[in-house]
């Protein structure tokens, strides 16, 4: 998917066969793009011709590393289903269109379409009140958290209940330490804090995964755009709130910590949740636990270059950033614990 | 052998080198620009491990098997017993932290106790070692900038 000499007469021919009635079909340009931690990316520029009328259309490719090269292991096929989920579900998203098994493109890979609209990176840099888009922020997280399960690919796996899901992803905690090249104290603490401060329940839902300012972007009217669904599951839904919080602490800015009360009333509202449900001190406890995800994938993929099974320099970049992780799980859960006895006082 | 310049110094001077000669010939934002920026960041903890890591790892492992060392709890007792019956003494750097990794499982193992038995002063007497644990991370990680995002 790298090869720009290789990869237009590819996907010529790969779009000819899976365009109805398309014929004269022209790749204009292909381009690799950067910005993917997982995934190699790329755009391309693309016409044909159906029905005596020309289409051009601005594909993103979204496609797998070599194996070796590989930072976490997702499935694409998967990935399709929930983007085309997501899309007729009224989700602000690129919609997908094309699914390979890597048998015509190279790698396994989608084609989603390309959005005009702005990183969420580059808008905030510019913008004077970033705090105009905590309530937006609100909207796209409860777009995707009040999917009906139904309405979710069959490929996703579906939890017992929300309790046993709970107490599974606390028991990940200490699987990832139990698992990992060398041992990993912080985490056991983790998973033994977590477990002993649970909150109160709420329905599964699909969560993204790593909904973070990165895979966000932002339209001209303020609306915010949804991207890179290869983490999203079936899970607790606040976990995708901690989660943003926890990558704002390394990348500012915080968007729901710029307004935490609005944020989880336009949340709440849009959810059905109440306050005990939703509020400052759960998105704090699930600035923790909503981690755990990926905090898992990127260890993995740093002992699997401490065991000279991957390659990759990044990998051993992002599994460090878990140290950052560390130190903040330290201090929340320090703070939430303050919190929780002054509340027990009152 | 030579220990001047110090292995950190040398790996601080190649960071110069790579952000100072190496990155402006690189187009900004490329693949290969944000490789060398997370190469010079990874290298910056490595010279900061190069001259602590051993020690710091001394001291951790001293102070775990110090607190851990009552603690009522068959985990913690085995994984103490574990790190006793390890080869003492080597300096090699695998050799202190295998010993540092036996202390750690120790630890974790008490963290998983204290929190079962509800101990409080025990969970933050711990607590007081991962501060310290973290602290030293953090110190190798330096400002974490997460170059080629988004």
């Amino acid at each position: 998917m790298l090869d720009p000499s290789e990869m237009p007469a590819r996907l010529a021919a790969f779009l000819a066969a899976e365009v109805p009635g398309a014929g004269d079909v022209t790749v204009h340009s292909y381009e690799v793009m950067t910005g993917g931690y997982s995934r190699l990316l790329a755009r391309a520029e693309v016409s044909w011709r159906a029905g005596g009328d020309e289409q051009r259309r601005t594909f993103v490719l979204r496609g797998d590393p070599p194996p070796e090269r590989t930072l976490i292991f997702t499935d694409r096929h998967t990935e399709f289903e929930v983007v085309r989920a997501m899309a007729a579900n009224g989700v602000l998203t690129p919609d997908a269109h094309h699914f390979d098994d890597g048998g015509r493109l190279a790698t396994p890979t989608i084609l989603l379409d390309f959005s005009p609209a702005t990183s969420l990176l580059v808008d905030l840099a510019g913008r004077g009140a970033p705090v105009e888009l905590t309530g937006p922020l609100a909207e796209a997280a409860a777009s995707f958290h009040r999917i009906p399960l139904t309405e979710l690919p069959a490929r996703l796996e579906r939890p017992a209940s929300a309790e046993a899901y709970l107490a599974d992803r606390i028991d990940e905690w200490r699987r990832t330490a139990a698992t990992h090249v060398e041992a990993l104290p912080i985490l056991q603490y983790v998973a033994a804090w977590l477990d002993a401060h649970r909150p109160a329940p709420v329905p599964l839902s699909l969560i993204h995964g790593d909904f973070q300012s990165s895979n966000l972007m932002v339209t001209a009217d303020d609306r915010i755009v949804v991207l890179d669904w290869e983490l999203a599951q079936i899970g607790d839904p606040r976990e995708d709130l901690g989660y943003f919080k926890a990558v704002a602490q390394a990348a500012p800015p915080d968007l729901i910590g710029l307004d935490e009360a609005a944020f989880c009333a336009r949340y709440n509202e849009l959810m059905g949740f109440t306050d005990e449900q939703v509020n400052p001190a759960v998105i704090a406890y699930f600035l923790i636990l909503g981690v755990i995800g990926t905090v898992r994938r990127l260890l993995e993929a740093g002992a699997a270059f401490s065991r000279g099974e991957n390659t990759s320099l990044n990998a051993v970049f992002n599994a460090r950033n878990v140290m950052f992780g560390q130190s903040m799980w330290l201090q929340f859960s320090e703070q939430l614990e303050q919190a929780f006895a002054a509340a027990k006082e009152a | 052998m030579y220990v001047r310049p110090s292995t950190d110094q040398i790996i601080e001077g190649a960071c110069r080198e790579l952000d100072e000669q190496v990155l402006p010939l690189l187009a900004a934002g490329s693949p290969a620009s944000v490789l060398v920026q997370q190469m010079v960041q990874l290298l910056r903890g490595c010279a900061v491990r190069a001259a602590h890591e051993i020690a710091w790892m001394h001291e951790e492992t001293a102070a775990i098997v110090e607190a851990v060392a009552g603690i009522d709890d068959d985990a913690t007792a085995a994984a103490l017993a574990a790190y006793h019956a390890a080869p003492a003494g080597g300096l090699h750097l695998d050799e202190v932290a295998h010993r540092y990794d036996l202390a750690s499982q120790a630890l974790g193992a008490a963290v998983e106790a204290a929190y079962r038995s509800g101990d409080v002063a025990q969970q933050e007497a711990l607590r007081a070692l991962l501060r310290a644990r973290s602290a030293n991370e953090m110190a190798v990680v330096g400002a974490l900038e997460l170059v080629g995002r988004g």
